[in-house]
């Protein structure tokens, strides 16, 4: 305990609620050299934040790896076959006005 | 707590993509008039040249769906309908809600593509038409139920340390205890326990690899919300997870 709070102490100006708000910025890149730093150091005294970056690299990778689902070959057939409708009655339509605008 | 930039609904206009709505994101912009300069970032090959081909046939499949070619909207359908429809999908997580969208979707870029004016890229005007038309979906079902996303996020002690001490590492036990479908399906669960601004920020970001910028295009977001909004996605699924496995989301 007395340990704990020893590596506490020796943290930067960053808590572990601030870490919290930058590990988006830290696993892109995004975060200023110092700041970078300042995150390092925390996480070399603090493995309760290394438990929680870890955790929160895994929950990005299982979401990074959630598999595409093929479009059914019977909804493609669905789809394409209402476009087509869709587009020979808009046809229809504009042919109607052409041919109303030419009498 | 982080605190959210933008209102919790993303305020979309009843029609799922109004002109006005389209003229925002397709308004001129010198810097990017000109049309070949689009490309198919998301689905063009890698090599330079091909890239290069690639952005001039779509720049040409564009003029043609403004033109009205029949057989453009069937290109730009075979080109993009697998990814939409998986976006469509993923966002509202019933199969006969997401036939409608995509249909209404394609025929919407039909009949509005001679809007669009090159000021984002075509895939990226597409993705919106389809978050705004499955959002729109949701909203009028009023299936969209109130998430509390406070009791799986992390907390903290006054002084800013976690609340729960220690915070474990689970991250090897999941996949000790799961299969990876097993995994994908607890996951697809705790997606659909989402707000669907935010599962859209996750698709698009997580799913379909869009950057934060692209997202904050297709969302109508700024950047800084696309990204606060992916943060305390992730930190809800993360605590989802945690909470499933038996450990506390804190």
């Amino acid at each position: 305990m007395a340990k704990r709070k020893q590596s506490s102490k020796a943290l930067t100006a960053k808590t572990c609620r601030q870490m919290t708000d930058l590990v988006l910025g830290y696993l892109t890149g995004k975060l200023s050299p110092n700041v970078k730093r300042e995150f390092e150091q925390h996480l070399a005294v603090c493995p309760d934040c290394v438990n929680f970056l870890n955790t929160y690299k895994k929950t990005v990778a299982v979401t990074k790896s959630v598999q595409q689902k093929d479009l059914p070959a019977r909804v493609r057939d669905n789809l394409l076959t209402f476009l087509r409708k869709r587009m020979r009655r808009l046809g229809a339509v504009l042919l109607y006005i052409v041919t109303q605008i030419a009498i | 707590m982080m605190r959210l930039e933008q209102p919790e609904v993303l305020a979309i206009r009843e029609e799922e993509m109004t002109m006005s709505a389209c003229e925002t994101l397709m308004a001129p912009n010198p810097a990017s008039a000109n049309v070949s300069a689009l490309s198919l970032k998301s689905f063009a090959p890698r090599r330079p040249t091909k890239r290069r081909k690639s952005a001039q046939d779509e720049a040409r499949l564009i003029d043609r769906l403004k033109a009205g070619d029949q057989d453009a909207l069937e290109e730009v359908f075979n080109l993009y309908s697998a990814k939409l429809y998986n976006v469509a999908l993923r966002i509202l997580g019933d199969a006969g809600d997401t036939e409608e969208v995509i249909q209404d979707v394609f025929w919407m870029a039909y009949r509005k593509a001679k809007s669009f004016q090159g000021n984002a890229q075509f895939s990226t005007w597409l993705y919106r038409l389809t978050v705004n038309a499955a959002l729109g979906k949701i909203r009028r079902s009023k299936k969209n139920k109130e998430v509390e996303y406070e009791e799986f996020l992390p907390r903290f002690q006054k002084d800013g340390h976690h609340a729960v001490r220690p915070v474990v590492d689970w991250s090897d036990t999941l996949d000790e205890k799961y299969t990876s479908r097993e995994v994908q399906r607890l996951l697809g669960k705790f997606l659909d326990q989402l707000k669907p601004i935010d599962k859209s920020v996750i698709v698009l970001s997580d799913l379909e690899g869009l950057s934060d910028k692209e997202i904050a295009v297709a969302l109508d977001l700024t950047v800084s919300a696309v990204k606060t909004r992916l943060h305390r996605a992730r930190l809800f699924l993360r605590g989802k997870m945690a909470v499933h496995l038996g450990y506390t989301a804190a």
